[in-house]
């Protein structure tokens, strides 16, 4: 099924229906008084969630939002997000794909603590599988292993407030928000 | 018509992150949080998220429609400006990933990508020099 029509008239934007209930609540922001920038280098062998998280934790940084500027893995997974045939929420990640040897074209990834206080990593990038094929989606951080090469991060520390990942009722998944504590040292 | 300003020196203010719930639009959702925390001027830091489905413009005045749900926002960039008349316009560009991971590209429509389930974004203000 294509997923993809051009149009001279102005598409209607759908307003979905999630299974929670809607909270007026539509935007959840914090600021931090001055930007702290990293310059990031994610070594050959260690996993994008290792080479992340490690040495951002050793200088005290436990909330960033990062940009992955470009680079090869010698191994990469990723995940889609179709409709949840299961009808817990709108849509489900899929079973991940492998990718294989991988050129990772552009990614974002944003750094914080899942609700098992651990570090957690959401990345979402732009991909050249080792097939040839462009592609994107969700990636699985802690199976993607760095090639031969360091790969550039740039990275923004976001201090006196911390991202952590909580239940939002409203579309009955877990997800990172902003609260204004903070552990970035 | 307004003098165009090819140089403008400036510095970095402030950093806000946000995350805007479903169905709010992204780009007008990235405008209210400039509301939120009081920037007039700011470049998009880092974003990721999903969209309902994705409008896209053309060169031609068309609309590249790419059909979720969920369409993956996999790159983005832009900026926010604050407009002579007092409003604040952003300026979104990127790649979007269908549910089969297939790839598409270009500025987003305002008032058309309704997101799906979360929207992360990353703000650094711009404070031009007077």
């Amino acid at each position: 099924m294509t997923k993809r029509v051009v149009t001279t008239g102005v598409p209607r934007p759908r307003t979905l229906i999630h299974p929670g209930r809607f909270n007026p609540v539509r935007i959840q922001s914090h600021h931090s008084s001055k930007g702290r920038h990293v310059r990031l280098a994610l070594l050959p062998g260690v996993s994008l969630f290792d080479g992340l998280v490690k040495p951002l934790a050793e200088i005290g940084i436990t909330s960033a939002s990062t940009t992955i500027l470009g680079g090869y893995f010698e191994g990469l997974q990723y995940c889609v997000a179709p409709p949840d045939q299961q009808r817990q929420a709108v849509i489900a990640y899929s079973k991940p794909i492998t990718a294989g040897h991988t050129y990772m074209i552009f990614g974002n990834a944003t750094l914080g603590k899942g609700m098992n206080g651990l570090p957690l990593v959401h990345c979402h990038a732009a991909i050249r599988t080792e097939s040839g094929e462009v592609k994107g989606g969700h990636i699985l951080t802690d199976t993607c292993i760095v090639g031969r090469d360091p790969i550039p991060v740039l990275v923004t520390s976001l201090d006196e407030f911390e991202l952590r990942q909580a239940y939002d009722p409203e579309t009955n998944i877990p997800l990172l928000q902003p609260y204004k504590e903070t552990t970035n040292g | 018509m307004a003098e165009m300003i090819a140089v403008e020196q400036g510095s970095m203010g402030r950093v806000a992150y946000a995350r805007i719930a479903p169905n709010e639009d992204l780009v007008q959702g990235v405008e209210k949080v400039c509301l939120a925390e009081g920037f007039r001027n700011a470049f998009v830091r880092g974003a990721l998220g999903s969209l309902v489905d994705s409008c896209l413009g053309t060169i031609d005045g068309k609309y590249l429609q790419i059909k979720g749900p969920a369409v993956e926002i996999v790159s983005l960039a832009g900026e926010v400006r604050s407009d002579e008349d007092g409003s604040l316009r952003a300026a979104l560009t990127g790649v979007v990933a269908d549910p089969e991971g297939n790839v598409y590209g270009g500025p987003f429509v305002p008032g058309l990508n309704p997101i799906c389930m979360t929207f992360e974004v990353t703000l650094e203000e711009w404070l031009p020099a007077r």
